[in-house]
């Protein structure tokens, strides 16, 4: 049984259907990743899949368990964790609440300090920025400060949007980086990008999202070396 | 600047410390003293009471107003409904002048009827705005007031329209009659340091940590596992609920309602106390409505009038003869610049919510 699986979910807002009948599996402990233009229906399927927008027809199964509209927080406490795309860091307030904030459906106690220490760990520039608000964070500081805070909910799955979004290279590469081992570690990934290369890189296997749709899957290195693939994601001409 | 802030360092230090030893709020202790204290002091008139016991009343006002704007960061613009919904649903109860109903009830056994009452108009509100967001929420809550205001004119059975409910009783607690101005003032002062504990506690709750979070991102909140629509409508419930009580206190003190003081004004006065004192911040409302609330009345006096005459400038293209008038008579276009000027030097308001790191040395809060 896969650890989330889409059965044919139509999904949108008003009478923009962005996403029209996608059935993608994640299995438990994989690196998932969903490549596909601006506009493709990528984000709509993640926030389908945490209960942010509404699926009008098929449905998400989270180990084997319906959760198609479910509400968003119900959704989180089932041990999915959602990084939205642009980061959503909390901007008033610190660092550290933000991370705490991640924690906010565990019992409070020993454990979460641990973790926020593991964060800081995983992440040193945010120990160095620990009191500072959300806000004054760089864009790489916040993609690292919205990862971390989304690991505080220790989440069985985590869904990342556009983590390379508006960083320069080195700085992508780095989260990429951290991503593998956050995987390494046992957290199941599925992750949106334009930035096809480095997600197929990273990632176990792949789906290529068009119009709502998928129109491609497979491994990763079956994508990378899939020739439209190439030509449409991975600038070869 | 190092110099002026200096003494008020040590003197923050010093309270800290006795904090630290003594386990009780000693800062906060010390204000409800001097506070309640107010009264004895020499100088202090009926005049000036009763531009206190109005002030009191816009701090209960902004006290419940900055949870569902401060805390929560749900812009509410109609929140004299609330304060209307306290103030009549005590009128209606007590006043030998309502028409439909003599209930003759006392004022004191009124506090959990009106809190009740509030708590389930402010959670009707929430339920109705709840996909709301930003300016949308805003002009449905501006909205919200004026209905209100509009409904206790034209529901005559119930509020004796325009005309209003007269001769509502005081308080009163087995023969005892709170009647001065000394009483009403240590009424409010009490009930205010009450509100502001207990809403200091929700703060520091689960629960405003989940306000916190909707205020910032509410989408993002909801991932975190808050449930935003039992939180939202929580904010609404109890800031609606502490502006009724104010509403309960200003119908027992004028012991007369009408529509006519439940205008949009209000709403845009309690918002404007949040605003200038800062968002999300405790002493910010009783700063802030002292400041709006109570300078306009004191540049009224008589005793302003003659200080502004003393320092009469030598204004170039003004007649100066009588400076003190003329300017107690423009208070308030003075107002106005006052206001203004605040907000262009200290847009995050006069007391900026204090964030629990604020008690490390150094701050770090400005640009990297």
């Amino acid at each position: 049984m896969p650890l989330l699986a889409l059965e044919a979910v139509h999904a949108g807002y008003g009478a923009i259907r962005a996403v029209r009948g996608i059935s993608i599996e994640v299995d438990e402990g994989e690196t998932v990743c969903l490549i596909g233009s601006n506009g493709a229906g990528k984000s709509t399927t993640l926030r389908a899949i945490s209960g942010l927008v509404r699926v009008t027809d098929g449905g998400v199964l989270f180990r084997g368990r319906p959760i198609t509209n479910e509400a968003p927080h119900r959704v989180a406490a089932a041990g999915i964790a959602h990084v939205p795309e642009g980061r959503g860091i909390f901007a008033r307030l610190t660092v550290t609440e933000n991370l705490e904030m991640g924690a906010y459906l565990r019992p409070r106690g020993p454990e979460i300090a641990r973790d926020l220490e593991r964060a800081f760990e995983t992440f040193p520039r945010l120990r160095e920025r620990a009191h500072q608000t959300g806000g004054t964070l760089s864009g790489g500081e916040q993609q690292m400060l919205a990862i971390g805070r989304a690991l505080m909910a220790r989440p069985v799955l985590l869904l990342l949007d556009e983590p390379s979004m508006g960083l320069s290279p080195i700085l992508t590469q780095a989260i990429f980086e951290r991503i593998r081992e956050i995987n390494r570690e046992g957290t199941t990934i599925l992750l949106v990008e334009q930035n096809a290369t480095s997600a197929l890189a990273i990632s176990n296997r792949g789906y290529v999202v068009e119009s709502g749709q998928i129109v491609l899957s497979g491994t990763g290195p079956e994508l990378s070396a899939n020739d439209s693939v190439r030509r449409a994601y991975l600038g070869e001409l | 600047m190092e110099r002026t802030r200096a003494p008020f360092a040590a003197l923050r230090e010093a309270l800290h410390a006795a904090e630290e030893r003594t386990r009780l709020p000693v800062a906060r202790l010390l204000l409800l003293v001097l506070l309640l204290s107010v009264p004895l002091w020499p100088m202090v008139d009926s005049r000036w009471l009763r531009i206190l016991v109005l002030v009191g009343i816009f701090v209960v006002l902004g006290l419940g107003l900055n949870i569902v704007v401060g805390y929560a960061g749900l812009l509410d613009l109609g929140f004299v409904a609330f304060f209307a919904t306290g103030a009549y649903t005590y009128a209606i109860l007590a006043s030998p002048a309502s028409p439909a109903l003599q209930a003759d009830l006392n004022w004191w056994l009124a506090i959990p009827v009106v809190l009740a009452l509030g708590a389930a108009v402010g959670v009707m509100l929430g339920l109705f705005v709840l996909p709301l967001r930003g300016d949308y929420l805003a002009i449905v809550t501006l909205g919200f007031g004026e209905i209100i205001r509009i409904l206790l004119l034209n529901v005559r059975g119930l509020t004796n329209g325009a005309q209003g409910l007269f001769n509502i009783p005081r308080p009163e607690l087995g023969g005892w009659v709170l009647r001065s101005l000394d009483q009403w003032y240590w009424l409010l002062v009490l009930s205010a340091f009450l509100i502001a504990t207990a809403v200091g506690r929700m703060r520091a709750s689960r629960m405003g940590r989940a306000w916190e979070a909707i205020r910032e991102d509410e989408d993002v909140a909801a991932g975190m596992g808050v449930n935003t629509v039992k939180y939202k409508l929580m904010a609404f419930a109890m800031g609606a609920s502490i502006g009724s009580f104010g509403g309960l206190v200003f119908a027992g003190f004028f012991q007369f309602v009408n529509p006519s003081s439940f205008t949009l004004a209000v709403s845009i006065n309690v918002l404007s106390i949040v605003v200038i004192g800062g968002m999300g911040s405790t002493p910010g409302v009783l700063f802030g409505a002292l400041i709006l609330i109570g300078l306009p009345e004191v540049m009224q006096f008589s005793e302003t009038e003659r200080l502004l005459s003393v320092i009469n400038p030598a204004v170039p293209f003004a007649d100066t003869t009588d400076w003190g008038r003329q300017v107690a008579s423009a208070r308030f276009i003075v107002f106005g610049v006052l206001l203004v000027a605040v907000m262009a030097l200290r847009p995050e308001g006069l007391f900026p919510a204090r964030r629990p790191q604020a008690r490390l040395p150094e701050r770090h809060e400005s640009t990297a």
